[in-house]
This record gives C-alpha cells, structure tokens and sequence, in this order.
C-alpha cells in the first residue's frame, strides 16, 4: 500500500480532522444525542491517534493497548452519558442541553 | 493442687503470660455486647453477660494470684534467708510508640501487662467486688430503662481499672487511669435527665483533670531524666533522680528584675528583687514524686481536690459502692506504691503525702459528723478512710497502707450496699432521691431489715476499728507505723549521683503529729459512724406512719410523696431486699469482720512471738527496693518494744470505744438530745461543718469565677473581634470575588465547553512552539560554569558556547550540557537554539560575567580565615571575633629539617 506507506502522518491527520468534526458538533449543537455522538467522534479520533503513533513503535503494543482501554471507558461513559439523557427527557420533555439551568443560579 | 499449678506454670510461661489477656478482656468484651446490643438483648442477658465476664475474669485473678503465691513459695524455699526479688508475669502486646528523651534516646512505649503481688491483690478485690456488686446491681437497677447502659458502663469500668492495675508501664496507667476517670463520669450521670447529676459528673471529671496534669507532668520528667516509662526500669535507674534540680526562678534574665536591682533607693523593690531571683532547688526525685501525688490527690479526693466526691453520690448506690469507695478513688494509693521506689527518695514527698493523708483523714471526718444524707456521710467517711491509706504509705508502711486499701474495700463497699438496701426499701413510699437518704426520715429500720442491718453493723464496727475485726488491723498498723517510722535519704554532693555523704529526713516532731492527728480522726469515724448506725437502725421509723395493708392510690407509684421531713405520710413496711442484694452485704460483711486477719500483727501483743502476717509477706518483695537505697536503708522503722506496741494498740483501741461509746450514750440512750443542746450552743461550729467550711463555695468564687471572667472576655474578643473584623473581611472577600465569577457560570454546556476547548487548543499551541531555556550553574570563585537545557519531546539543540557568534556545529544535536571557564572581570554570551520536530526554531541568550571580588565571601565575623601571602611570607589568621593574627614565616632551617 504505497499510498500510506509506513509514516503515520495520514492516519494522524484524518484522526485531527474526525476530532475537529466531533468538538465542532459538541459546540454548535444543542441536541444532547448529537453531542453524545460527538463525544463518542472525539474518543474514537483519540484511538485513531493512539494506533497510528504505534506504528512508528512497531516493537511495542503501548498504544493500541490503550486504544482498548479508552473503547472500555467509551462504553461506560456512553451508558452513565444516555441515562442522563433520558432521565433529562423524563423531567423536562426536552433534549436540549441548554434547557438544563436549573443549577445555574 | 501442686501437681494442677505444676500444669497451668508451663501453660503459662512468666514473660508470656496470656491469662491477662483474658482478665483483661473480658470485661471488655462484655462492655461492648451489653454497650451495643444490650437495649435488643434483654434484661436478663445483659446481666448474665456482665456478671459472666466479670466471673470469668475474677477466676483468672484468682489463678494468676495462686501461680503468683505457687512461684514465691518455690523462689523462697530455693534460696532461704534472702528476700527474693518480686514474682513477675509479663504479658507483651506490641510496641505502640517511640518518645525521644534526653540526648536522643528513644524511649519505647509498650502496651504491656504484668502482674506481681502487688497488682494481683489489687486485681482480686478489683474483680471480686466487682463480681459482688454487679450481682448487688442485677436487683438494684431492676426495671430501669438503663439497665443494659449501666452493665455496659460498669463493664468498661472494670476494664478501665484493670489496664491501670495491670499496667506495666506509666503510660498503661494513665490510660487506664483516664479510663475509669471516664466510667465515674458516665456513672456519676447516669441518670442525667437530672441537672444536678449531670453537673456532678462534670465536676468529677474536671476536678481530676487537675490532678492528671501532675500525672503527665511526672510522666514527661521521667522519660527526661530516666528515660523510661516502664516501673521495673524506672526503680533500677532511679539514681538519677537524685540530681539537683533548680526550679526558680525559671528565667534567666527579665529586664524589670534588672532593674529593681538598681533601684537601691527604694529598698522595697531590691528585697523582692532578692525574694524573686533566689534559687530554689530540689532533687528531681521530690518533683516527681509531687507531680505524680497532685494525680493520686485528685483521683482519690484528698485536700484539697476532694470536692467531687460528695458530688459523686449522685451516681446510683452500686457504683458509690464499687467505684467511689471500693477500687477506683484507692488507684491514687495503688500509684503511690507501684512508684514507691521513686517517693521513696523524697522524704519531703512523703511528709507531704502523709501530711495531706492525715489532714484529709481528720477533715472530711468532722464535716461527716452533721451530715444528713447518709451516702454524703458515707463519702466524706470514704475520704477520711483515703487520708489514713496516704497517711500509711506516706510514712514509709506501703503494705499496711495497701492492707487498708483492701479492708476498707470490704467494709466500705458493704457499708455503701447497705444504704443502697436501705434507700432500696424506702423507696416503697418516698422516691424522691434526698428525702430517701436523710437520716431525719430513717430509723428503726433493725426490726424490718435484718440482714441489711447486721452486715451493716458488722462494717460499722470494722470502720470503727473495734478490736479484732478487719479495719482494726489495718487502721492501726498504720498509726502505728506513723509514730515508729523514720525516713532518711541519701543526698548526693555534687553532680555524680550516688557520691553520697548527708542524709536528709524528717524533722523530729513528724512522726508523733502525724500519730495524734490519725487517733484524733479515729475518734472521730468511731463516732459518726456510730451516729449513722443509731439514726438508720434504731429509735422509731420516722419515714411515715406505718399502716398494715397499705394500698397505694391510683396514681400509684409516685403519687407526690414529697417525703420533706415531718411531713404526714402513710405507707408499707419497709421490707428487707431481695436475696441478690442481701448476699452480697453478707459476703463483704464477713469479710469486714475476718479480713483483718489476713495480717494480724497486733496480736503479737497478746501472744508474745506472734508472727503470722501473710499479706505483709507477700507483698514485701514488691516493696523491697523502696526500703534501702544500694546499702543505705532509707525506711527506717523504730523496733518498738512490746510496751510501745502495746501502747499504740491500747491507743487504737481506747479511739474506737471513746468513739462508739460516745455516739451510743448521745444517739442511742439520750435520743440525740446532747448534740443538739451542743449545736445551740456552739452554733457557729456547727454552721461551719454542716456547711462543710464552705469549700465548695469558695471554689466557685475563686477559681471558677476568674475561669468564668476570662471566657467572657474571650467570648466578647470572639464575638466582635473575631466574628467581627477578621471573619467580616475574609468573608467581604469571599461575596466580591464570588460577584464576579458568577459571571462565568452561565448554565450552558457549550460555554464551558468552549473554554475547554480553547484552553486545550492553548496547551497545544505552546507544545507545538519550541522554548529555549536552560539553567545556569557556576562558582565565581573558580570560574567555571555550566548551562543545561531543558529538555523536550522531539528538541534539538547547538550551542555558540565560546561566544564568539557563530554556532558551534550547523546542526542540531542531542548536547544539552556546556561547561565552560572564565578569566576575572571577562564577560561572555552563550546562546542556545532549539529547534522542535516541527522544524520551528528558538533562540536564547545567557550573559555570563565573573566579578573581580567573589560574592560568596564569608561573612565577617563568622570563620577563621587563613590567608597566605602569595611571596610565601606572613600568614594571617582572622578570627571570628575581628581579632586578626600574623604568624612568622617558618625559617629555612624548620624547612631544611622537614
């Protein structure tokens, strides 16, 4: 595949790009199941990132170890992430997460 | 029985002796299961469980006490003659903590048990008459909603007493010491729903804090100037608590002294001057010794810290019997032997402990002669009985003051049990607490009470020290030795310890105050105890009117009886107690009358070469170091004749009867009528003991009220100093600050995200940037320097470290360290790029001059400096005071010669 050779700069810049998409939803949507999603596109850039600089280890297993373990905390963040949410939606019938001040004062 | 002890010895090794462990925590044990799950248990499991573990307990004493008596038997018939070294068994638990003394030893602090036979005559009444009393209290206490709270408290206590009997160590003691402090308090309040209890158990509290301070005081000397904690290790070393110690004045120099010095005018202020800054001196030994009794006299209520004892009745009848007569007010007692070895050597701590002794004995028995209540008679009788135990160690009599400390427990605890008996069957018809108890409502209580009344009798007369029963022997053995003993002290001369050559002791007139003072207090408690056994058991019932087949009205139980004296009331008979309360008073009523003859010595009077006194036998190896000090004796003990000891007995004796008699021919055959006639005419004396010569009074003047002026002034600095100023700024502060950062908190998630994000983008951007820096090493005095970069992912660095402009190589590589030199007075700029993975590049300069004086010149004033002439000519030495010294050369032949 010569197109990606052994260098991990591709595989960095689309894992940069698919962070960018995901902080940029997080930030100008207000629905708490697309940030949750964004959330989710973060996570996954930070594995991408994390694969790809292994490959200039080739000898260690450091990062695609901790690609695992961030797939583990994902799972769990989107669980306790999605009760929130639906909890939200029972009291206020609502899934937006500006609606959510009732602590703001 | 050889054959069993022969068993339970190699069972239980003597330096592991794992039964105090099991004396010890059982009681614990039942604490805890009655404290936490007594109120779900029932009534009757929580006194099967507190009597049990106390049972358990005093078994374990009692074989610990046969091994102990088992080992002294085989120690003594080994080496006849001798007098053996005290029986010991050790139990270890662990090392708790390292203090640091003098000259950086370290002093382990163990939490170690043993038991000698001191401390095993101790734990045997401790837990014996604690097994009595818990049963006494099985009936006492039935039907209170506290039941399973009292087992508990005086489960706890018994623990508490244990660990400060068993102590192997001052710090177990004062543990154990604090513990039963405790158990007083929670006793004494048992019943706080009352304020006036629940003052009392506070004021008993308080007033012992006073005297643990001594306690820790002496504790924090002897760890100074011995070094240990532990009480076989304190009496071997106790040489060195013959140093001088000086005392006063405790500054060396204060600028008003210096100068009421110079005011020779006024000749006023140079005399203070001299009164103030005169030293005073005492062997470390006397401090000690103070330091600990200021404890003892607070525990067991001697002048002038006895205020909370009277108080203390307030607690319910088993626990005045058990605590506040019996075991805990004797510790102070029990201290004053354990560290015998230590008073021992201060034979002014002596004076004073048997002075206060004697003084308290002869005190609290004249306020005891018009007092009302009956336990407040019992109480200032229990610290007159304290007075004579200090009176005994005091003069150097440590087994017969120790002898006291039992008998009394006998008589005084069945005493105590007998007025709770008595209060017990008063409360059929009065139930208020003061009424119950005055002697004004009692009377005739002989014919209803039987078994109350002849175990009472029995006590009555042991106090009283009638020939042959318990408190006769002990009480007057200790006259005895009060008048006979002598203390003498080896005092050393100069700073080494044990270069002794005078002797210092009491004055002459000591022993024979000591003796006249302690008969006057026997008369005295012959007398009001007689007064207190006439006016409960004979003459009429002045309670209420008798009335057969008394019912009471519906409101039943407590239907207003008042019980103010003289008021008409109609009521039962009073009835004798249960069987649970009334074994017990028989028990220790027997004992009051035989104990005595556990340590018979008067008898030698009687029956010439007598000698038959096991508890004196026993005990004496445990007092054996206190008696001499190396070769010297230091107790020295008058061997009377037989007129003398005769003298002393008939003495005793003729007390006792005087006593008695007296209290018979006013209270019993002129129905109290010569005291009243008396107290007509002498009303002044009379106002002064039934007001107990105001004490109580002066010290909520005097000490209390300047306590009370200083919280108040401590509160108005609180209040408006404190709260006002300080706390209105910090929290002005607070309210500002908070004003403007509220302004953050908008509410919107994606406003704080968007600070996360710029934040992180800022952390990238300076990550993405590269930074030279680097810190500079370097010694003006040598000239050399040296820079090292700081490091970072992916960097490269190159150096122009000569200065002279152009890098040092064109790329860039891992070198992070210069070093270079520098002439005097030359400057130099090295710079540092650094160039990250990026490729982004960053430049620094570092400016480097060496001055022609180095900074780092020693200060002057501080060191010798040597300095050498460059020609190899005069050398200089300047000292540290400026002085500077010029030094010959040394001559060429000094130099051939090398």
């Amino acid at each position: 595949m010569i197109v990606f050779g052994d260098a991990a700069e591709h595989f960095v810049l689309v894992a940069a790009a698919l962070f960018t998409i995901g902080a940029v939803g997080f930030l100008v949507r207000r629905n708490v199941l697309v940030q949750l999603m964004s959330i989710e596109l973060m996570l996954n850039a930070a594995n991408l990132a994390l694969v790809s600089y292994n490959r200039l280890h080739a000898t260690e297993m450091t990062g695609h170890v901790f690609a695992f373990f961030v797939i583990a905390v994902a799972a769990a963040e989107a669980s306790v992430g999605l009760a929130i949410a639906l909890t939200f939606y029972r009291l206020r019938s609502s899934v937006y997460s500006d609606e959510a001040d009732t602590l703001r004062h | 029985m050889d054959a069993l002890l022969h068993r339970l010895e190699v069972l239980l090794p003597a330096d592991e002796f794992t039964l105090l462990a099991v004396i010890l925590l059982m009681p614990l044990l039942g604490a805890f299961v009655n404290g936490v799950f007594g109120r779900r248990l029932g009534d009757q499991a929580v006194s099967l469980m507190g009597l049990a573990s106390i049972a358990i307990s005093f078994a374990g004493s009692v074989v610990a006490f046969a091994l102990l008596a088992f080992a002294a038997n085989a120690a003594g018939s080994g080496e006849s003659g001798h007098a053996a070294a005290a029986t010991t068994f050790v139990w270890r638990g662990w090392e708790w903590l390292t203090l640091s003394a003098r000259a950086g030893y370290s002093v382990p602090v163990e939490v170690a048990f043993s038991i000698d036979p001191l401390s095993a005559a101790m734990a045997l009444v401790v837990t014996g008459v604690g097994l009595l009393i818990h049963l006494y209290s099985t009936k006492y206490m039935e039907g209170d909603p506290g039941y399973y709270r009292f087992f508990s408290y005086l489960n706890l206590f018994i623990f508490s007493m244990l660990v400060l009997v068993l102590g192997k160590n001052l710090v177990m003691v004062f543990i154990g010491w604090e513990g039963v402090g405790l158990c007083s308090y929670l006793l004494i309040g048992f019943w706080f729903e009352d304020g006036a209890n629940a003052a009392a158990g506070k004021k008993a509290f308080i007033t012992n804090r006073v005297g643990d301070f001594g306690l820790i005081v002496a504790m924090a000397m002897l760890v100074y100037y011995v070094g240990s904690l532990d009480f076989g290790t304190i009496a071997a070393n106790r040489s060195l608590l013959l140093q001088d110690l000086s005392y006063w004045p405790p500054w060396n120099r204060l600028p008003l002294l210096d100068w009421m010095q110079t005011q020779s005018d006024w000749s006023v202020l140079s005399t203070v001057h001299g009164w103030v800054t005169t030293p005073w001196h005492a062997s470390v030994a006397t401090i000690v010794a103070l330091a600990l009794f200021l404890g003892c006299v607070g525990k067991s209520a001697q002048i002038p810290l006895y205020v909370w004892l009277p108080d203390a009745m307030a607690g319910p009848t088993p626990v005045s019997a058990l605590i506040h007569a019996a075991t805990m007010v004797t510790a102070g007692v029990y201290l004053v032997c354990r560290m015998a070895p230590v008073f021992a050597l201060s034979p002014f701590a002596m004076f004073v402990v048997a002075f206060v002794g004697v003084s308290t004995a002869v005190f609290a028995a004249s306020i005891a002669l018009v007092q009302n209540d009956i336990k407040k008679v019992l109480a200032y009788s229990t610290i007159s009985q304290l007075g004579f135990m200090f009176l005994g160690v005091g003069v150097g009599a440590f087994a017969a003051g120790f002898f006291h400390v039992v008998t009394h427990a006998f008589f005084k605890a069945c005493l105590f049990l007998g007025a709770g008996s008595v209060i017990h069957a008063m409360h059929a018809r009065i139930h208020a607490t003061d009424a119950a108890q005055d002697l004004r409502n009692l009377g005739g209580l002989r014919r209803f009470m039987p078994h109350t009344h002849w175990t009472f009798l029995a006590s009555v007369l042991a106090i009283a020290g009638f020939p042959l029963t318990a408190g006769f022997f002990s009480k007057d053995e200790i006259l005895y030795r009060a008048w006979t003993s002598h203390l003498a002290v080896p005092v050393p001369d100069g700073k080494i310890p044990g270069t002794t050559v005078t002797m210092t002791g009491w004055p002459a007139w000591g022993p024979s105050v000591l003796f006249w003072l302690g008969v006057a207090a026997a008369v005295l408690t012959a007398f009001y105890m007689g007064r207190l056994y006439l006016g409960i058991f004979w003459g009429e019932f002045r309670g209420w009117r008798i009335v057969r087949r008394f019912r009471p009205r519906a409101a039943g139980h407590h239907d207003g009886a008042s019980g103010a004296p003289g008021a008409p009331l109609e009521g039962p008979m009073p009835r004798e107690s249960p069987l649970a309360m009334t074994v017990p008073l028989m028990v220790l009523g027997a004992l009051a009358l035989v104990g005595g003859f556990l340590n018979p010595h008067q008898l030698a009077v009687l029956i010439p070469g007598f000698h038959f006194a096991p508890v004196d036998d026993f005990l004496a190896p445990v007092f054996a170091t206190a008696q001499s000090f190396g070769e010297v004796a230091i107790i020295t003990h008058t061997e009377a004749g037989s007129v003398l000891a005769a003298l002393a007995v008939g003495i005793s004796v003729v007390a006792a009867l005087a006593g008695l008699g007296i209290a018979y021919f006013i209270y019993a055959m002129r129905g109290g009528t010569p005291a009243r006639e008396l107290a007509e005419r002498v009303p002044w004396l009379h106002r002064i003991l039934l007001n107990r010569y105001w004490i109580d009074e002066v010290y909520q003047e005097v000490p209390i009220g300047t306590v009370d002026t200083l919280a108040s002034a401590a509160v108005w600095v609180d209040r408006w100093l404190v709260d006002g100023v300080i706390a209105g700024i910090s929290s002005g502060v607070v309210r500002v600050a908070g004003t403007v950062l509220r302004l953050f908190q908008t509410g919107r998630v994606q406003v704080y995200a968007t600070a996360m994000v710029i934040g992180v983008a800022g952390v990238g951007w300076f990550f993405a940037l590269p930074h030279a820096a680097a810190r500079a090493f370097g010694d003006d005095d040598t000239g050399r320097y040296s820079l090292t970069a700081a490091p970072g992912l992916g960097y490269g660095y190159r150096w122009d470290a000569d200065g002279d402009g152009a890098w040092d190589s064109d790329g860039f590589g891992q070198v992070r360290d210069v070093r270079f030199t520098l002439e005097r007075e030359r400057s130099r700029t090295v710079r540092l790029e650094v160039e990250n993975a990026f490729g982004l590049r960053s430049m620094r300069r570092f400016e480097f001059t060496r001055p022609k004086v180095s900074r780092a010149r020693p200060a002057a004033g501080r060191n010798t400096v040597i300095e050498i002439d460059e020609a190899g000519g005069a050398r200089t030495v300047t000292l540290p005071d400026g002085r500077k010294i010029e030094l010959e050369a040394p001559s060429p032949a000094e130099e051939g010669a090398r």
